[in-house]
């Protein structure tokens, strides 16, 4: 592979074109290269999961994903995670549920929640606790978010 | 942190991710969930000129109740009810590596080769410079024991010491075609601790073979870490066994793993047991014998006189919960 080749893939719903690096790790790409910065960059070792994107669908650490292997895959962020009006259910929870502080590590969260309210429409506690325990928060504390995360699964914020 | 650069291919078939490996002799890591793997080479440990991408890999895939592909994610393991019904104790260790985010790209193989930790080798460059490096990196000499023949790094994974209790084989495939070994075998590389595995180079792991007979035995998976959210193993004890409730033991393996360089199996021990009932007296002999022969040295965040201590309360732990637990 030339390292001047193209990498194409969906990312939230638009087709993206970019020349990428072997080397390139997805969360460089899309904060540095494609600008869109909702993703954080945190511990970048896997560790705190602030830089939590939808591969697929599915939660991933996009501090310790190939840019490459996203070839032809599908990538949601925070940015698309939100409608062209307003705010997703898990959003709209975390704001009425006063369940960020910095906000730093929310982005991760709400997208860990968006996948698990998707596969899980009705997690127990128990379920919400293990399913965000990739995910760290220094500021709140947890109560908050996972009162967050079962109040938009119940269908109110 | 941007990694050194390096080049990627992405083989579609074994046969070609072999023959590649061939080529690119000691110039390579393959790479499958990237968990392990990247946090190393933002660390600037060991890098290569050349990373394998295993994802597309047909023959890596594939889960059922007699073989576990090497590419199959643990996340995917975790949610199998049928996995976990039929092999509880592999089930606790696959749901307990790291966290969720981790387990979705983290795979079986990964977990099965995962890099032996310590704590003078898993940190930056700048760190270990400024101790001069040590054998497993960049030097010649080792911090925790000091000499300079062998490395004491922790083997830290989680699946081995379950699938070890079970008699799980491995499937191996390299230039000079397949084989298959049980598991235990792959970890009894000779023990200087910088040789993990007894693969060549070049080999690589395709899949865990499950024995019929390991379905449904009675079996637990204890694991001692500092977050329980999070972290490698400080110890992790493994048993799977075969008893009617209060009857005799027709068979009982124990393996241990996140304590010494290698995972380590007590068969001579276990085999002591078969034939006699479980009692709280043999079970506690038991565990007074495994953790007379565990020496965990001083490299990860719990000191060593701890985690040697601990080792007969896990084997306790793990024997007592395989007991309540009913067979699969």
């Amino acid at each position: 592979m030339s390292s001047q080749e193209l990498l194409s893939f969906r990312l939230n719903g638009q087709p993206v074109t970019t020349p990428c690096e072997p080397a390139r790790i997805l969360l460089d790409l899309l904060r540095e290269d494609l600008e869109e910065t909702g993703t954080k960059r945190g511990c970048d070792l896997g560790t705190c999961g602030c830089c939590t994107v939808l591969l697929d669908g599915r939660p991933t650490l996009s501090c310790l994903s190939l840019a490459r292997l996203v070839e032809g895959c599908e990538v949601t962020t925070i940015e698309g995670v939100s409608p062209p009006q307003g705010l997703s259910p898990v959003q709209a929870a975390f704001v009425a549920h006063g369940a960020t502080q910095c906000g730093f590590c929310t982005p991760g969260f709400v997208l860990t929640a968006t996948a698990l309210l998707k596969e899980n429409p009705h997690p127990s506690r128990e379920e919400i606790v293990r399913a965000i325990s990739g995910n760290l928060c220094r500021c709140t504390g947890y109560t908050k978010i996972i009162e967050a995360i079962d109040a938009a699964a119940r269908g109110g914020p | 942190m941007h990694l050194d650069p390096f080049e990627l291919h992405r083989p579609t078939s074994l046969d070609a991710t072999v023959r590649l490996a061939g080529d690119l002799a000691g110039r390579f890591d393959y790479l499958a969930g990237g968990t392990d793997l990247l946090p190393n080479y933002k660390m600037h440990l060991n890098l290569r000129p050349h990373l394998i991408a295993l994802d597309r890999v047909p023959e890596l895939r594939g889960r059922s109740l007699e073989r576990l592909g090497a590419m199959e994610r643990l996340a995917d393991l975790e949610r199998d009810p049928a996995l976990r019904a039929a092999f509880p104790g592999l089930a606790d260790a696959v749901s307990e590596v790291a966290t969720p985010l981790v387990r979705a790209s983290g795979t079986v193989g990964g977990n099965l080769l995962v890099e032996t930790r310590c704590f003078f080798f898993n940190q930056s460059y700048f760190w270990r410079a400024s101790l001069g490096f040590c054998l497993k990196a960049d030097g010649d000499r080792c911090h925790v024991v000091p000499q300079k023949e062998r490395c004491y790094a922790t083997f830290s994974g989680d699946l081995a010491p379950p699938l070890i209790a079970l008699d799980a084989e491995v499937e191996i495939a390299g230039a000079d075609g397949r084989r298959r070994i049980p598991l235990a075998a792959m970890y009894d590389a000779g023990g200087d601790g910088i040789r993990r595995t007894t693969l060549a180079p070049g080999e690589i792991v395709v899949a865990v073979h499950l024995p019929s007979a390991a379905r449904g035995l009675r079996s637990r998976y204890k694991k001692l870490r500092v977050r329980p959210s999070y972290d490698f193993p400080e110890l992790g004890v493994a048993v799977a066994g075969r008893w009617e409730d209060g009857g005799r033991v027709e068979r009982l393996r124990l393996a241990i793993g996140g304590a010494e360089t290698y995972p380590r199996r007590f068969d001579d021990l276990t085999s002591a047991l078969e034939g006699g009932t479980l009692s709280d007296e043999r079970v506690r002999a038991l565990a007074e014998a495994v953790g007379e022969r565990v020496r965990p040295v001083h490299n990860t965040f719990l000191l060593p006189d701890y985690r040697r201590r601990m080792v007969a309360v896990y084997v306790r732990r793990a024997l007592a919960e395989a007991r309540a637990g009913r067979a699969g």
